[in-house]
């Protein structure tokens, strides 16, 4: 049986133009050819759930029925009954949608027989998607979800596994018309230009990083740094930059895909990384690293949790109140990425770390201290890079193999 | 600007390169190897040039001979199979082929299409772990190319079914959806299927066109450190200066413990900690239950089929690091027994057993890799094999050695190299 992880090698693109090939020259004569792009939608997720990742697909139909009910019990709640706009019924929709992702991550924790899994592939991807959607019915800027492009919006099979994560309401607006010939003919020219940044993304950059230098470095590092002080040596730097490079390349090569197959479909699904190493200060980074993810984090986790405790009147002090609020942010992104020592270290450290940004920047203007110049401006980026290639040394998982003997590859 | 002319502007270069790429590797291309290259090549070890062909069918022609075998290859010492036969000008020069890591079945498939007709063959019994190939360190050696010959050339036979078994159970294999689904069909005893073959030999082309090419390209030069090492030696060839030379130069870099291993392996891999952990940590290894028996098996069928003469060597462990880890002779002798039975007993009877030699002085490098008198023994052994004429050997293969049975057996009886009595009956069972 034929099985398709997205991306996954060069021939994928082949099947998957070949069969966008009918949608490609209907958009370019003005016309959406809506049922024929559903087959191809769920052709590709068949092909990735199906021969021993049945279970997964099972699972998959199983969470979006779920799914749907909770939307749309939601939905009919603040539509149907009035003004129906109670806190608690609101809580317990997003709580319920965020159950099934919650278990999938506890489960790993929690002792069981091995081979047993719950989750199938972009399960986190699917909830962020739905989880802005029950938020903004409450908000009210959604008024009324279509059962028909909910099921698109979630379904959409380029960014299914692993995003970039778009909004209900931008891509309803996208679908629901086809673009002019000459839109899309700039959006074939972006597709083809993204198409062929993540192939060197990908398939050389990140290929060479985590699959040729990589392995050798990790051995290196656990080798040389036997009997050493926190079995710390020259090499560890190595992996430290190294997994950072391969992080980017893969996965800003993936996204790149994801948007040039949705540039294809005339879907115009936003970029998920801007030179994310030119930042000069952690705030900065979260603005062009994994975008998608860190506004959606900043939109329903970082905003709402400040006008709650505002309107609470938690925490009386502005800058206290910021500081607490990204604290919160990350540990829910921590939490989010697997329940492991490193992944929550690498919340704290990414918290503290904006949080001293923070108070270094109030600092400097109240003191005037420092002149903006193109030195300043190099070692502010240079330090950047640094503090955050170590976080993804702390996030790769690899100071479990070299601290507490797990073997590579656990 | 037309709309035509800008879908042309952005669809055309695509086109066009997709169709210079598969057209150009599509061609069946011929090229020759300068000296220089193919010297670098057999003397490189790198992963490309073992995963390639070319390189090896080229070389083999102009008098290189395969060493196959694995991390000890990699121990350029004075005393170095390729030290010595560049020092002396000899008729042949070593191919290294193996790595940290490789074992029977990597070299099974780099072996398809590549045959010799004489070969050096060193077996690690640390191959013989009860899980064999570790597939992680397969995926280093595993080569398409090599795949797509074997599937090419596979017949419904015990062998054939067993190797595809095999590879079947190996992550990289399942990369191509073409190779991992001919693999299936040789594994159940089918023949590979019309559209499989037209593909695979497509494939096939096009992996070698880019190993004509490009390997070459990333050989890894050795011969400065080949020529230090030669400096050390004696001008004109005599074991007695050898030996000297081999004393002098392990005397020099043992100093600093008391295994006898080289020092700066000691220092860079050993201390102290690791050392008090490592006492007595060898105990329960067990080298004589092993699927690596039957991978084995694969390459002395390949050996058999490629009519290949060939010499097998079988290190022994350093007795020092042996007795200090507590790794057990007795174990080690009962496997290597079992390796040599499924030799002698097929007429591979031309097996250097250096088991018992891990005591001697200067004879290992480090813990389990030969060095400086280790080396030279074995080249007492090497320089008459390929002065002899080749003749084509007799092998009697027995699918038996595919079975479970065989690479569970515990017990075989020992066999005597030297007793031509014994072979002769082996042979005739």
């Amino acid at each position: 049986m034929i099985n398709l992880q997205p991306y996954e090698n060069p021939q994928y693109f082949i099947y998957l133009l070949l069969a966008l090939l009918p949608l490609i020259i209907g958009l370019y004569f003005g016309k959406r050819f809506k049922t024929y792009e559903a087959i191809v939608s769920l052709a590709f997720i068949f092909l990735i759930f199906d021969a021993d990742k049945w279970v997964q697909g099972v699972t998959l139909i199983c969470y979006i029925v779920y799914q749907f009910l909770v939307t749309f019990a939601y939905q009919h709640y603040r539509r149907k009954t009035g003004k129906g706009n109670k806190t608690w019924v609101f809580c317990l929709a997003v709580i319920l949608a965020i159950l099934p992702v919650a278990a999938v991550k506890i489960w790993p924790v929690v002792p069981h027989k091995p081979g047993l899994d719950l989750g199938f592939l972009g399960i986190s991807y699917l909830t962020f998607k739905t989880v802005q959607v029950v938020m903004e019915l409450r908000d009210g800027t959604i008024k009324k979800v279509d059962p028909v492009m909910y099921a698109r919006f979630l379904l959409f099979f380029p960014t299914i596994s692993s995003g970039p994560i778009d909004r209900y309401r931008r891509f309803a607006k996208d679908f629901d018309k086809a673009p002019s010939r000459e839109d899309y003919i700039k959006d074939l020219g972006y597709a083809v230009r993204y198409l062929f940044q993540g192939f060197l993304y990908k398939f050389l950059l990140a290929w060479y990083f985590g699959s040729q230098l990589l392995p050798y470095l990790k051995l290196q590092a656990i080798t040389m740094g036997k009997g050493n002080f926190l079995h710390l040596s020259w090499w560890l730097l190595g992996v430290m930059y190294c997994y950072s490079m391969y992080l980017f390349f893969d996965f800003a090569g993936y996204s790149l895909f994801a948007v040039s197959i949705s540039y294809f479909m005339g879907i115009h699904t936003p970029m998920n990384f801007n030179k994310p190493f030119a930042a000069h200060n952690i705030k900065e980074f979260w603005n062009r690293w994994h975008m998608t993810l860190s506004f959606w984090f900043r939109d329903f986790i970082f905003m709402r949790f400040t006008f709650f405790a505002m309107k609470k009147r938690l925490i009386k002090n502005r800058i206290r109140l910021t500081q607490v609020a990204y604290l919160v942010n990350f540990m829910v992104m921590a939490v989010w990425h697997g329940l492991t020592w490193y992944y929550i270290v690498y919340g704290l450290y990414h918290a503290l770390a904006i949080i001293i940004n923070d108070i270094w920047l109030r600092f400097k203007k109240k003191h005037k201290l420092v002149k903006h110049t193109r030195f300043t401006e190099a070692v502010a980026i240079f330090v950047t890079f640094n503090a955050v290639c170590l976080s993804f040394l702390i996030f790769s998982g690899f100071l479990n193999n070299l601290w507490f003997n797990v073997p590579l590859g656990k | 600007m037309k709309n035509s002319k800008q879908l042309w502007l952005i669809f055309g270069p695509v086109i066009c390169a997709a169709l210079l790429v598969v057209g150009l590797l599509s061609i069946p291309w011929e090229r020759t190897f300068s000296a220089g290259s193919l010297y670098q090549a057999a003397a490189s070890q790198t992963a490309t040039v073992f995963k390639g062909k070319t390189m090896r069918q080229k070389a083999y022609k102009q008098g290189y001979v395969p060493f196959y075998g694995s991390s000890e290859l990699s121990h350029f010492d004075n005393m170095h199979p390729t030290v010595l036969a560049t020092k002396y000008k000899r008729d042949y020069m070593p191919f290294l082929l193996g790595g940290p890591g490789s074992q029977s079945l990597s070299q099974y498939l780099g072996m398809q299409g590549a045959a010799s007709k004489k070969a050096v063959m060193i077996i690690s019994p640390q191959w013989f772990t009860a899980e064999g190939q570790d597939p992680a360190a397969f995926t280093i050696y595993y080569s398409p190319l090599h795949a797509a010959d074997f599937l090419l050339k596979a017949q419904d036979t015990e062998e054939d079914r067993y190797a595809a078994r095999r590879l079947l159970q190996m992550p990289s294999v399942k990369d191509s959806h073409l190779i991992y689904n001919a693999a299936l069909r040789v594994a159940a005893g089918l023949p590979v299927s019309k559209t499989q073959r037209a593909l695979l030999i497509w494939r096939r082309r096009m992996l070698a066109n880019e190993d004509t090419f490009f390997t070459s390209l990333q050989l890894r030069d050795r011969l400065a450190k080949i020529k230090q090492q030669g400096a050390k030696l004696p001008k004109t060839y005599s074991y007695a200066g050898l030996k000297a030379a081999s004393e002098k130069e392990a005397a020099q870099n043992t100093k600093s413990n008391r295994f006898g291993i080289r020092d700066s392996f000691y220092k860079r891999r050993l201390n102290a900690r690791l050392l008090r952990k490592l006492k007595g940590s060898q105990k329960k290894f067990d080298y004589i239950e092993s699927p690596e028996y039957s991978d084995f098996e694969l390459m002395l069928d390949q050996f058999a089929q490629d009519r290949t003469q060939v010499l097998f060597i079988i290190p022994p462990v350093n007795a020092k690091w042996r007795e200090y880890t507590g790794l057990s002779q007795k174990m080690y002798e009962e496997a290597t027994a079992k390796m040599k039975y499924q030799m002698t007993s097929q007429g591979f009877t031309n097996i250097i057993d250096l088991t018992k030699d891990g005591g001697k002085k200067y004879f290992m490098e480090d813990t389990i890799h030969l060095g400086w008198n280790g080396w030279l023994t074995m080249d007492q052994a090497v320089r008459p094999f390929m002065a002899k004429k080749y003749v084509a050997p007799s092998y009697y293969l027995d699918d038996y050695y595919y079975t479970r049975g065989w690479r569970e057996r515990k017990q075989v009886p020992a066999t005597s190299l030297t007793n031509k009595q014994v072979l002769a009956r082996l042979r005739s069972k």
